[in-house]
């Protein structure tokens, strides 16, 4: 048995000053249980991400209280940007196991107003080894930075090879309604945008935001509109960059092991959505995927590889990099968008015909994987 | 298991060198403290201080800093020659396919590995 997708909520992101990070978690819970047709008192498991801005040791009652819900169970989870994935992974073997009926996995933070940006990267530095790298001055943008000069270095590249995906993100984002970047930019433009930690730019990294995701899992399909969770999987090889090994960060293993659940392979996926915290990472992880020819992930995004129309129709919503991040739920707005498309519901930006999606999270630096294959009901 | 006092020092306790370690059963070599290999589960290990160069697989310019208004600094990944890569403060000028070198450079109350190009030397 597999277990549904009965309902998704995603907010806009952007900076939105008001709310904190439980109201956030509101917004989309709300939004999640509407789209699934669910009444509140009807779920009886919630699990909760971690927000940067409001630390607790106990997220799920926090939010649980907040909302109005009493449930049999509740969890909050910690896999950086995997955790949207893993949350669902894991409500899925709840629900398989009979172990839940209805399981609600919400996130949200105000991420971009609700602290400084040094107090954002501060927190986020904790990614890294506390006396082995972040003593160096070491931060999440830097990490990605070693692995994109790693990755330019042993391909040939240059820059302009990585910042043909941010230009790709933001012309999906041009079309999709609650993008926190709209305005369509060009490489020169990517190329041109202040240094971060070089090579990357301001442009080839995702912003902060303030917003929130919401998923309904379920035993029984609510709707018509549920999905199938056909399959889940992944992979936790590293902490670490300094014990990363290149070329098998888990990523693919994460894949692989999600594929064979479902029972499907590349060749059957219609529609993608892969992490993008910064253009390397989608870069890394598309060809770590086997999607992509090593090296050769901005050559297929310049022909159109990653549009609505291509081959690999990918983050038809922005990503990371141009709807937004607000931490945990930013990894879940690709799940969200893929789930839209599942459902012929994308409208003027719908990948014809699709049946099978295919969403990847990472977390910390290529750290935690969790891949979801997706599937419309009776395909 | 090894005992973490026992350990050798090595930079982050004040010591200039870089300290690997090496599984006796399947010969995988690490760089940070680990208790059992990862590849074989084996916790009988034996550590090896690094000679201290190799190539530079990797150079940053962190301009975002987590202290407002600190100055950018210079980031590398060297693949040492006994395996392991190494993060490493960075020398303006070592590039990514050059051979680097370690030193020691005072920080704060520690010390910090910097790499330079092997033929600046
Ligand atoms: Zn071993």
């Amino acid at each position: 048995m597999s277990a549904l997708l009965s309902g998704v909520g995603l907010t806009a992101f952007g900076k939105q000053p008001g709310p904190d990070s439980v109201e956030w978690q509101c917004a989309a819970a709300d939004l999640a249980l509407a789209d699934a047709g669910l009444d509140p008192l009807e779920i009886d498991t919630v699990i909760t991400g971690y927000s940067t801005v409001s630390p607790h040791l106990m997220p799920a009652n926090v939010f649980a209280e907040r909302f109005g819900l009493r449930p049999a169970t509740a969890f909050g989870m910690n896999v950086g940007g995997a955790t949207g994935l893993a949350m669902l992974a894991n409500a899925a073997r709840l629900v398989e196991a009979k172990s839940a009926t209805h399981v609600l996995v919400v996130a949200g933070e105000n991420r971009a107003t609700g602290q400084s940006r040094e107090a954002s990267t501060r927190t986020l530095a904790q990614v890294g080894h506390p006396t082995y790298e972040v003593p160096l001055g070491a931060n999440i943008p830097a990490y990605y930075a070693l692995l994109a000069s790693q990755y330019l270095w042993s391909h040939g590249l240059g820059p302009e090879a990585l910042a043909e995906l941010p230009v790709q993100m933001r012309a999906h984002a041009s079309r999709r309604l609650g993008a926190q970047f709209q305005k369509p930019i060009t490489v020169a433009d990517v190329l041109a945008s202040k240094p971060i930690a070089e090579p990357l730019r301001l442009l080839d990294c995702c912003p902060v935001s303030d917003g929130g995701a919401a998923f309904v899992i379920s035993r029984a399909a609510t709707s018509d509109r549920s999905l199938t969770i056909a399959g889940t999987g992944q992979a936790h090889r590293h902490q670490h960059l300094s014990a990363l090994e290149p070329g098998s960060t888990g990523a693919g293993t994460a894949a692989q092991r999600a594929l064979a659940e479902a029972d499907v392979t590349w060749e059957d996926v219609d529609v993608f959505g892969i992490y993008d915290s910064f253009s390397i990472t989608l870069a890394l992880l598309v060809e770590e995927l086997g999607l992509v020819p090593p090296g050769r992930a901005g050559a297929y995004v310049r022909a159109g590889a990653f549009e609505v129309d291509g081959r690999f129709p990918t983050n038809t919503h922005g990503g990371l990099m141009s709807y937004g991040h607000c931490g945990v739920g930013g990894g879940m707005a690709h799940l969200v968008e893929v789930a839209t498309q599942l459902r012929h519901e994308r409208g003027a930006s719908q990948v014809a015909g699709c049946d099978v999606g295919y969403v990847h999270a990472d977390g910390g630096v290529l750290s935690a994987h969790v891949g979801v294959v997706l599937r419309r009901r009776g395909r | 298991m090894r005992a973490p006092a026992a350990a050798l020092r090595d930079w982050t306790g004040g010591e200039p060198r870089l300290v690997l370690t090496v599984c006796a059963r399947c010969g995988n070599h690490w760089y940070l403290p680990r208790e059992h290999c990862p590849v074989c589960g084996s916790d009988d290990t034996d550590e090896l201080v690094a000679a201290g160069a190799g190539l530079c697989v990797a150079v940053t310019h962190v301009h975002v800093t987590t202290e407002a208004g600190a100055a950018p600094v210079w980031l590398t990944l060297v693949e040492l020659d006994e395996g392991p890569v190494v993060m490493g403060r960075a020398s303006e000028g070592l590039a990514p396919g050059d051979r680097a070198r370690v030193s020691f450079l005072p920080d704060g109350d520690g010390l910090v590995p910097s790499f330079t190009r092997e033929d600046d030397r």
